[in-house]
This record gives structure tokens, C-alpha cells and sequence, in this order.
């Protein structure tokens, strides 16, 4: 804008501001901070903070700001140009154990024990693509960050770390290829996930029966894994208080929410074809939310009744932030009862869920993601949330903005009819072939 | 942590920084090299990807004095922004009043961008303070 600007930013995001301000190229920009948090403070409270010091600096904090913007520039502040950002040496020597080691110092695992990326296993990954190693797959930020690029190469690094085979290559750089990070800065710790279809499934043994969400398949296991490395490594996420600020952390970004489709015992089509994929091709789906939640305990689960899982489902998901969409996985036992109960197709299951998945609007205006993200979108005309801000505090709405909101996929070994549910919403999909 | 220790995590180069991440790595590498014994050493590559250069933005020139002028207060939409940025304005109405206070929030949610509102701030302000993460 070329005007004086004093961003103020509460403490526990002080590495955070300074860093990403740097990034952007400001590595001198006047940050002021307050104490922490801002939010559910009374207007007292908050005159305190104003009336008090900077809690990093100890100066007073708007003696602080009024200097931001008035104090001359100093030679550094001034500066323009090109400054480049080393990653390192191309390659490290040492012996295995000290490199394990020195890969866990630095940031570049999960902290587990990984497969150390020697070149030869690194040109042993390269063997399962036909693409050239020099080639650029894609970028990759974890939030609202500048996002690092990467090379087949680079990838097939933090595939073999992950302990992928060869094989699994061409899914590791479909999902490279999203741009999608497993790891988000959000303070809300998300959770990710991905839904594999196609016959690559049974090509590579993925795991679709008995456990399939569990660790019971190399496939499952390694390819989500590899997702949170290339999330480390190739976008420079994860990185606390600068790349992450996920105020618990999510279990799941060990290894991600991998769920190979049971096609062929679901009732309904699988989920690639719903997105306009055939059903020969292979293709990797990716979600983004907050976790996935079991859906035993709702109405209609006691075991003399005619289980109702519409019901249940709409129990369970009237829990669920709309602000991320909702992801059926149920077992085949499910979905054949539930097409037995007049749900022939997801759509019509999906409509049935929109339409009784509900809340007044009172409490949907006191949810922290409608006044954080809808209130905004209201006040400039964006529908629903504009109509909705507008009825009265009795009325009903929807509890999600819109039936894309929700997703079916059917997994599972038939041992018994249970659900689970991802508060989670689609994000892509992506043809895996491509990268065969 | 200090601003240049963080920045030199960056790995932001020494036409800015005394020491880079790549020479920090470096010595790091081989002061993890004592070899047990009985193990060879072996070689690894590197897993980063490849991050952008940075392109350095001069600051904008600094006001001579705030009296008399007018400084924008955006709220970025967090919660508690706007509650915060009327206690600053308070604070200029009770130590500065030559100053002149217009409060604003942003358009959208909090990462978007908002030009209708920076090209006003350039026509009628002289400064921004803006509020706040969380």
C-alpha cells in the first residue's frame, strides 16, 4: 500500500508473524504484540492489555505502535532485492545410525524410525514411474504460506523414508501432485484423509475387508504415512508454532485416514465414479477436516430394533462442525441395509441427511467457525449464510450449507453393520495412472 | 527465540544473516558423524523440496509525527478484534486526540484479501494498525 502499518498479533503466534512476515519479505517488519488470547476477554480485560506493556518486548505497548509507525526506517528496513533460502547439502553422509538420528534432529520424519533414503533406494523408487526424476510434480504450502516446489525426485525421498515399495509410487506423486498438505497450520490440529478406488487396489493389496481402516496392509499404512513426510519435507509444514499451530494435534497425521473403497460388495457405485471417473481407472480422493468419530452409540443401535442408520447418522452429524462436510464410511453391512430401506442411490441418502440434519439459527450464530468464516461471506450477500443470518433466532435451517457437504464410502469386512463418520469435507481427486 | 535466531531457521541467506541454515546443517551433520563402531558410513539424500527465493519489500516510509493525521484500525475479523481495536481507539481519544481514528473490518473471512478497503485506506489514511491473531 506504501502506507506506515503496525500489525498487532497476540504472543503465542510471536514465531509465527515474524517468520511468515519473513517469508513474505518483510524479515524486519514492526510487529507488536499483545498478550494472549485476545478472544473472551471483556472490554476492561482488554484495556489492560492496551494500557500494559508488549509481553515480548516489555515496552509499552502503544508507545510501540505509535514507534512502528513514526520511528525512520532503518538501512535493513529498506532493503529490496533477492535472497535465496538454503535447504541444505543435497545429500549427507554418516553412518545409519547417526543419520537416523541427524533425520529426526532435523525435523525431516514423524519421529518414528524411517527407511534412510540412500540412493539406491531412492533410484529403486524412481523405477516405479515412468515420469523423468527432474520433472516438477507440483507446490505445496501448509496454510497461508509461499509454497515450496518439488521434483519426482524429491518425492520418491520422502516415499521411500515412509517405507512405500516401488509399486506404490504413482499414488504417492498423485497426492504430491494435489498440492493437498497433510499437515495444516490451523490452531484447529486437522485431520486428513483419502479414499483409493480403482483395481489398483487389489494390484497392490490394499487392505478394503476386516480392519480396514486399521494396520493390517503396507499400502494403507506407508502411502498415508508418506503423505505426512512429503507434508514435512516437500511443503514445510509441521513445523510448531511456525508451520503448525494446532493447539492438541491430531493422532492422525501419523498416517492419515487411508480407506481403500470395498467395491465390490457396496451396493451403491464407487466413489471415483461419482466424480466422473471410470470405474477401471485409479484415482486417490483427499479430504481435509477435523477427525473421524465411531457411530455406534446413536439412536437405533440396540440390537432388538430395526437399526435406523439414516437416523443415526443425523444424530451423529448434528455434532459435527458444518463448517467441514461429513463423511459416511460405512461397512457393506450398512449400505445394503440402508438400500434395503429405500436408499437406492447416495444421492437419495444424501438428500434425506440435508434435509433432517438441522439446527436453529440461534445456535448456529453462536458457532465459532459461522462468525469467523460465514458471518463475513453473509455480510457480502453469499448465500446460504446471508439468508441465514437474516431469519429469526427460532427458525431451522440446515445444519450443512449445501448437500455436497456430504460423502458415502463403503469399507469394511462385513463382521458386523457399523458406521464411522469423518467430520471431514472433499477436497480433489486425482488419476493415479497418470503417474503410472 | 530471538527474530534473527527464527530467521536464521529460515534458512534465509547471509546477504541477510551472519550464519545460513545451510552452514548451521552442515556442521550439524558432521557433528552427529562419531561413528559407532563397526558401521560404515553411508550416504543420504536430502527430503527437502525446494522453497521460493524471497523477495524483499522495502518498508513503507514512516510518518514524521501522528498529529493530525489519520490512522486506520482494521479488524481482521478474529474474535475479539474488533473489541480490541475500540480500546486502542479509546486510547488515542484519551492520549492523542489530534489523531484522527476511522475503524474498519475487513471483507471476508480473515485470509482473504480485501482491495476495496486498501485502496481507501491509501486515498484517505496516513497509517493502519491492524488487529489480531487470535
Amino acid at each position: 500500500m506504501g502506507i506506515p502499518s503496525a500489525p498487532m498479533i497476540t504472543k503465542a503466534f510471536k514465531d509465527l508473524a515474524i517468520l511468515n512476515a519473513a517469508k513474505r519479505g518483510m524479515p524486519h517488519e514492526r510487529i507488536c504484540f499483545t498478550p494472549h488470547p485476545v478472544w473472551g476477554k471483556t472490554p476492561d480485560e482488554l484495556r489492560v492489555y492496551v494500557d500494559g506493556p508488549d509481553p515480548v518486548s516489555g515496552k509499552p505497548l502503544m508507545k510501540e505502535i505509535v514507534d512502528a509507525l513514526t520511528v525512520p526506517l532503518s538501512d535493513d528496513e529498506k532493503k529490496s532485492g533477492i535472497v535465496s533460502v538454503s535447504v541444505g547439502p543435497p545429500t549427507f553422509t554418516d553412518t545409519a545410525d547417526n543419520l537416523q538420528e541427524f533425520y529426526l534432529n532435523n525435523g525431516y520424519t514423524d519421529f518414528l524410525p524411517i527407511i534412510l533414503p540412500t540412493q539406491e533406494k531412492v533410484d529403486a523408487m524412481l523405477k516405479g514411474t515412468g515420469h523423468k526424476p527432474d520433472e516438477v510434480v507440483g507446490k505445496m504450502a501448509a496454510g497461508a504460506y509461499p509454497a515450496w516446489s518439488y521434483t519426482v525426485r524429491q518425492v520418491a525421498a520422502s516415499a521411500v523414508m515412509a517405507g512405500c515399495r516401488p509399486e506404490y509410487f504413482p499414488i504417492v506423486l498423485a497426492i504430491a501432485s494435489s498440492g493437498v498438505a497433510s499437515l495444516f497450520s490451523s490452531t484447529n490440529s486437522f485431520a486428513f484423509a483419502m479414499i483409493i478406488n480403482g483395481p489398483i487396489r487389489d494390484k497392490l493389496e490394499f487392505n478394503y475387508g476386516i480392519g480396514a481402516l486399521g494396520p493390517f496392509a503396507q499400502p494403507n499404512a506407508t502411502i498415508g504415512r508418506a503423505w505426512t513426510l512429503m507434508s514435512k519435507n516437500l511443503g514445510n509444514g509441521g513445523i510448531p508454532g511456525d508451520t503448525y499451530l494446532g493447539s492438541l494435534g491430531n493422532n492422525l497425521n501419523y498416517n492419515n485416514v487411508v480407506i481403500a473403497e470395498n467395491e465390490d460388495a457396496s451396493p451403491w457405485p464407487p466413489f471415483h465414479v461419482q466424480r466422473g471417473f471410470k470405474k477401471e481407472e485409479n484415482v486417490v480422493s483427499l479430504f481435509r477436516g477435523l477427525g473421524v468419530v465411531p457411530g455406534q452409540v446413536a439412536r437405533g443401535s440396540s440390537a432388538n430394533e430395526n437399526v435406523q442408520f439414516d437416523y443415526q447418522m443425523s444424530d451423529l452429524f448434528s455434532t459435527f462442525t458444518g463448517f467441514f462436510g461429513a463423511l459416511i464410511i460405512a461397512d457393506p453391512l450398512v449400505a445394503i441395509r440402508l438400500k434395503e430401506q429405500g436408499y437406492d442411490t447416495k444421492e437419495k441418502l444424501i438428500a434425506w441427511l440435508y434435509k433432517n440434519t438441522t439446527q436453529t439459527v440461534k445456535d448456529y450464530k453462536s458457532r465459532n467457525y459461522a462468525y469467523l468464516f460465514e458471518y463475513p461471506q453473509a455480510l457480502q450477500g453469499r448465500e446460504p449464510f446471508a439468508t441465514w443470518y437474516k431469519l429469526p433466532d427460532d427458525a431451522v435451517i440446515p445444519h450443512f450449507p449445501r448437500p455436497e457437504s456430504f460423502n458415502i464410502v463403503v469399507t469394511g469386512g462385513q463382521t458386523n453393520a457399523y458406521p464411522q463418520a469423518g467430520n471431514l469435507s472433499y477436497g480433489v481427486s486425482v488419476s493415479i495412472d497418470k503417474w503410472m | 527465540m530471538n527474530r534473527r535466531k527464527l530467521l536464521s531457521l529460515l534458512g534465509m541467506s547471509p546477504a541477510l544473516l551472519a550464519e545460513s541454515r545451510a552452514a548451521a546443517q552442515q556442521k550439524s551433520a558432521s557433528k552427529a558423524a562419531a561413528p559407532d563402531a563397526g558401521q560404515g558410513k553411508i550416504t543420504a539424500v536430502n527430503p527437502k523440496g525446494t522453497p521460493p527465493p524471497i523477495t524483499l519489500i522495502p518498508m513503507a516510509p514512516r510518518l514524521d509525527t501522528l498529529d493530525g493525521k489519520t490512522v486506520y484500525l482494521v479488524d481482521t475479523g478474529f474474535h475479539g478484534s474488533d473489541m480490541l481495536l475500540h480500546q486502542v481507539e479509546a486510547w488515542f481519544g484519551r492520549n492523542m486526540p489530534n489523531v484522527t481514528v476511522v475503524f474498519r473490518r475487513k471483507a471476508g473471512p480473515y485470509a482473504e484479501d480485501d482491495p476495496k478497503l486498501w485502496k481507501e485506506i491509501k486515498e484517505k489514511g496516513n497509517a493502519v494498525i491492524m488487529a489480531v491473531g487470535h
